[in-house]
């Protein structure tokens, strides 16, 4: 079977630690796959390696028909994936829509010429660059707050943020790196609802990292274990919460041993 | 409590008495006083008393404050605070000239340890009195004058017309700037700003005698360099202490190519000056090509290096028959206008405020725009803004280029100027200068730039009374700034767009713009 992307055989280490080891990962197009495993099990190395942020030792990863072995993150952004930080790293000292419009940098052509001339290609394409920007903010629910520097934004803003300026780069695959960490249910359900949308709108694939289950469950097509850079387990949600392997992942040995059905958190 | 109180008082009173102690080692407060004398009209030992006085206040209301988290103190507890600080720095102050003033009237030459402890000085601090008198007096001063200092501030912060009154001055604030804000957002307005700022601009040269020009023309040329380091460590975010180089290269392409000696080539001004800036601008890039693939301390660390290489070079006696090594290049042409010359100071005052508006302009536009994101990007997260498509090197590179290309415009008037160039006005300090004009006005922010040019570079002018404490007045600026104003003079705003773009959909020819892929907004 052959999706968006592929990856096979994924090894990645540092010094003696085996972060990713020999990982076969399939995202159909236009889906959406979660992939969770306790603290230290590798999947925000998983994101670094597809995204060019590392190099990878072997393996293979071939994202619509282009190797991504070996790319730099300018160029994986080019090819259309996107992704988001564990981490909130959106520009604090830029305003919101600027943080967007950098986002949308490979997509916009103007040169330190055109712009200090003023060219009406620059113009234009300045202005249709903002247009785009506030209604991909308004996309995520931050209409009116342009203006507001990032750093000035509530947590959940800021997370949402992250993913307007993703989604500025026009990708075909988005990496969601912890998306609703630190927020309270009521950000949590709305930022789940709008990972939804943006497979069902605009068609976009979502590989998701998440350590809120309902999350996980409650969106995700397929779901992807790792523990310790090893792929435990694979399938639908229902079929990963009663896998054995997995309760042991997260809550040891013995729990495995003594539950019927595996908790969920 | 009480404790604590006496803690305060002994902190403001002990800054009090560092402040006073140190102003007298050094000499310093004849010199302030000789200021006060002369605009006030009073005598020096008077004015010496009055600003020890206005200091002692300032050290009364600061033991005074009370700070966020604790209740307002009784009065008797403020000036318990008020008087520990008086006495503890009359203390120390009045022992410090006592111990002086024995030592001199015994014979002992001070002038040996302490260069500027003149005779003079210590007749101007002992009132003609006897030494124990003139200790008992400065003893006294401070005492009384941080009571006073305190119930001032204290009467100040309770005092019921303040709010009042503070709300008829923002109100007054607000009726001047207002109109301003609102004339700027019209067309015509901007306009007619412009317009009026661009007449003012013309007539001030003329107004001006030659010193004067000579030194706000400097000035001009130190807001061209800030404005250049601005584009590099402001926006883009590195840190860059050769920046003397392409100041260098300018002056001396205009210097080699213009000037009899050691070349005799003697070319047009007008012909060398954008052959200067685009070397400046092609030396950047190609600087820029190894060190900017280092982050942070080690490019300044690299920079730095370049920048005393450069200075090096055109000292060495082995290349003087290149750049005429330490001796420097002397008779730079200067330029002229239809056939006429125009190289007096005022002539170049003309260019230099025409080169700061050429240079505001384009760097309004560029940190506007797609390439000034770009930067700033690169300066709040590199690797994100990799991550974001930005090629991080070239960026990097145009920056640098841009910024060297203000440098060597500014150089090449420098020299022009003053017909003269050589390897000593490319030493280090130039380098710590322009960054300091950045710093102190704000970091990647057009108007604090020139408010900074102005204050490191202008107001040394203006007190020239104070030439020999100028280092010691710019250091105590600087950590002044740094404790006040981290974010500089004139902190860097981003533009508000959504504003614009709401204007911009009011005129009908906008057309609603459809949002990236094919959902529309929720």
């Amino acid at each position: 079977m052959s999706g968006l992307l592929n990856i096979r055989q994924l090894t990645k280490h540092f010094g003696g630690l085996l972060a990713v080891d020999r990982l076969d990962l399939v995202i159909p197009e236009k889906s959406i796959v979660s992939v969770i495993g306790p603290n230290g099990a590798g999947k925000t190395t998983l994101f670094n390696c597809i995204t060019g942020f590392y190099d990878i030792d072997s393996g293979e990863m071939e994202f619509a028909g282009e190797l991504l072995n070996g790319l730099t993150p300018d160029a994986v952004v080019r090819l259309g994936i996107a992704r988001t930080y564990q981490n909130i790293r959106s520009f604090p000292n830029m305003s919101a829509v600027e943080n967007v419009l950098v986002g949308m940098h490979s997509h916009l052509h103007t040169g330190a010429l055109s712009a200090a001339l003023h060219l009406p290609g620059a113009v234009r394409e300045e202005s249709e660059a903002l247009g785009k920007a506030l209604s991909l903010l308004e996309y995520v629910g931050l209409k009116g707050k342009a203006d507001t520097l990032a750093r000035n934004m509530p947590y959940g803003e800021q997370r949402r943020l992250e993913i307007a300026r993703a989604l500025a780069s026009q990708p075909r695959l988005i990496l969601l790196d912890e998306p609703t960490a630190g927020m309270n249910p009521r950000e949590t359900s709305e930022t789940t609802s709008l990972v939804k949308r943006l497979r069902d709108d605009l068609g976009i694939t979502v590989l998701l990292i998440e350590h809120d289950m309902r999350v996980v469950m409650g969106i995700s097509e397929r779901v992807t274990v790792l523990d310790y850079g090893v792929k435990i387990s694979e399938g639908t949600p229902q079929e990963v919460q009663h896998d054995r392997r997995v309760v042991e992942a997260y809550l040891g040995r013995g729990a495995a041993a003594g539950l019927e059905s595996p908790a969920t958190a | 409590m009480i404790a604590s109180d006496v803690r305060q008082g002994l902190r403001s009173g002990m800054l009090l008495a560092i402040v006073v102690v140190f102003l007298f080692l050094i000499g310093a407060t004849t010199t302030i006083a000789d200021i006060f004398a002369n605009a006030l009209k009073q005598d020096r030992g008077v004015s010496l008393q009055a600003v020890l006085g206005l200091l002692a206040l300032w050290a009364g209301s600061q033991a005074a404050k009370v700070s966020l988290d604790e209740k307002r103190p009784s009065w008797p507890r403020t000036l318990l605070r008020a008087g520990v600080a008086g006495l503890s720095s009359g203390l120390v102050i009045g022992l410090t000239l006592l111990l002086t003033l024995r030592l001199h009237e015994q014979g002992i030459n001070l002038r040996t340890y302490l260069y500027q402890l003149s005779p003079a000085s210590l007749d101007l601090w002992s009132l003609g009195r006897s030494p124990i008198a003139a200790a008992l007096f400065h003893v006294l001063l401070p005492l009384v004058g941080c009571l006073v200092g305190a119930v001032l501030a204290r009467g100040f912060r309770d005092a019921p017309w303040r709010g009042p009154a503070s709300r008829r001055m923002s109100a007054v604030r607000e009726a001047i700037t207002r109109p301003l804000a609102n004339a700027a957002r019209t067309r015509w307005g901007r306009i007619l700003l412009y317009a009026a700022l661009g007449t003012l601009l013309l007539l001030l040269p003329l107004r001006l005698n030659n010193y004067w020009n000579f030194t706000l023309g400097t000035v001009g040329i130190y807001v061209l360099m800030g404005l250049g380091l601005n584009v590099v460590v402001g926006l883009a975010g590195l840190l860059d202490l050769g920046y003397v180089v392409f100041f260098a290269v300018g002056s001396y392409t205009i210097g080699l190519l213009t000037a009899p000696t050691p070349h005799n080539l003697m070319w047009d001004f007008w012909i060398v000056l954008p052959i200067a800036v685009l070397l400046a601008a092609i030396i950047g890039v190609l600087l820029g090509v190894p060190v900017l693939r280092l982050r942070g301390d080690y490019l300044a660390i690299v920079t730095l290096g370049f920048g005393e290489i450069i200075r090096v070079l055109l000292k060495a006696e082995a290349l003087a028959s290149f750049s005429n090594g330490p001796r420097g290049i002397p008779s730079i042409a200067q330029p002229t206008l239809v056939g006429l010359p125009f190289g007096s100071d005022r002539d170049f005052m003309y260019m230099i405020i025409l080169s700061v508006m050429l240079v505001i302009f384009l760097t309004n536009r560029l940190q506007n725009s797609r390439v000034g994101r770009a930067w700033i990007a690169i300066r709040e997260d590199e690797t994100v803004a990799r991550a974001m498509g930005i090629n991080t090197l070239t960026s990097k590179l145009l920056a640098f280029g841009i910024g060297a290309a203000f440098a060597g415009l500014g150089g090449v008037l420098f020299a022009s100027r003053s017909q003269f160039t050589g390897p000593d006005d490319f030493n280090l300090m130039v380098s710590i200068n322009v960054l300091a004009v950045v710093i102190v006005g704000g970091m990647g922010s057009i108007p604090g730039v020139i408010a900074g040019a102005f204050v490191l570079k202008g107001l040394p002018e203006v007190l020239r009374e104070l030439d020999a404490y100028r280092i010691l007045s710019f250091g105590a600026l600087l950590v002044a700034m740094m404790v006040l104003r981290p974010e500089g003079l004139i902190p860097s705003t981003r533009r508000r767009l959504e504003m614009q773009e709401a204007r911009a959909a009011e005129s009908p020819p906008a057309t609603p713009v459809a949002p990236v892929g094919r959902g529309g907004a929720a």
